[in-house]
């Protein structure tokens, strides 16, 4: 028997980087997953690496909110009781502040903040989840430290901060707990992108990152921490998984 | 768009007086050509020219006619 044996967990953004290790990492412990992708290419990836082993899959935008709750109630079981929802969606952003026009920041902010919002009012929903039901979201540390050119990826991060920990005391009461994780830098191909355009080939969050990269399991093995029953005294959270960045 | 065009988006994006910049500029004796500069040119050319522009790339770039020749 598997540590998460018959669990229903839901991991948005599961096709790459942290949430496809978290997933791999389930899988292998007997959780049931609802497995999320906003693109094609990406429910295939889901599809290719998943199939035949019993998960859902759940294909929507969250770069519209608004349409969240149409694709959850048409796509999943409303029978399914939930135990666990992990939130991988983080649509990156780096410009300067010429360029940052209002579309592009409500863009960052429907994905980042609305859409996981929204997210947790559908399963939250009585009948929707069981009484010890963990919600992590994945957070950055730019949502505390910041820099240049991150203004609305950070902005985005802090306000999910700041929604966790109203939700946990909301929520409390439902026996549902929440917690923000605050990732340092991850060796994802988000991360990959990022160095192919930055105008200087180094990392200089590195330099404060004493620990080095981290890797999707470095982070994945601390989600399994909080989905379970382990980490049942944490909650309203932001849980730094940063190499020693915030220190 | 002409190369006059182009020169007058870079200046717009970069922020600097109109009439600045000329095709063989150095871009290492433009002062506000750092690194959020440079970053606004990577956003610049992909959502105007639909243009993906590596670091690696940027650091090539010694004057303002090589970003105009990416541009094409």
């Amino acid at each position: 028997m598997g540590k998460f044996e018959n669990k229903y967990i839901l991991i948005t953004g599961a096709s790459k980087g942290i949430g496809f290790t978290l997933a791999e990492n389930l899988d292998n412990l007997g959780a049931k997953l609802i497995l999320h992708a906003s693109t094609d290419a990406g429910m295939n990836k889901l599809t290719d690496s998943f199939a035949n082993k019993g998960h859902l899959l759940f294909k929507a935008d969250f770069s519209d909110p608004l349409s969240l709750e149409e694709a959850w109630q048409s796509q999943i079981n409303q029978d399914i009781k939930l135990d666990g929802f992990v939130n991988c969606v983080g649509l990156r952003s780096r410009r300067p502040l010429t360029l940052l026009k209002p579309a592009h920041v409500m863009q960052i902010l429907h994905a980042n903040v609305a859409s996981f919002i929204e997210m947790c009012r559908l399963i939250c929903r009585k009948n929707g989840f069981n009484p010890g039901l963990s919600i992590i979201t994945i957070s950055s540390i730019a949502a505390h430290s910041g820099g240049p050119g991150v203004t609305a990826y950070a902005a985005s991060k802090a306000a999910t901060e700041a929604a966790v920990r109203c939700l946990a005391k909301e929520l409390f009461k439902k026996e549902i707990r929440v917690n923000s994780l605050v990732c340092g830098q991850v060796n994802t191909s988000a991360y990959a992108d990022l160095m192919e355009t930055k105008s200087d080939a180094t990392d200089t969050i590195l330099e404060r990152q004493y620990l080095g990269l981290g890797s999707t399991q470095n982070i994945t093995n601390i989600l399994l921490f909080l989905l379970g029953g382990e980490s049942c005294f944490i909650t309203g959270s932001a849980i730094p998984a940063d190499g020693g960045y915030l220190s | 768009m002409t190369n006059e065009e182009k020169v007058a988006l870079i200046e717009e994006t970069l922020d600097i007086e109109n009439g600045s910049l000329r095709p063989e500029t150095e871009l290492s004796s433009v002062a506000e050509f750092d690194s959020m500069a440079k970053l606004s040119l990577i956003v610049l050319c992909d959502e105007n020219f639909n243009k993906k522009l590596t670091g690696e790339q940027i650091r090539a770039f010694v004057t303002v006619g090589d970003i105009l020749e990416f541009l094409g």
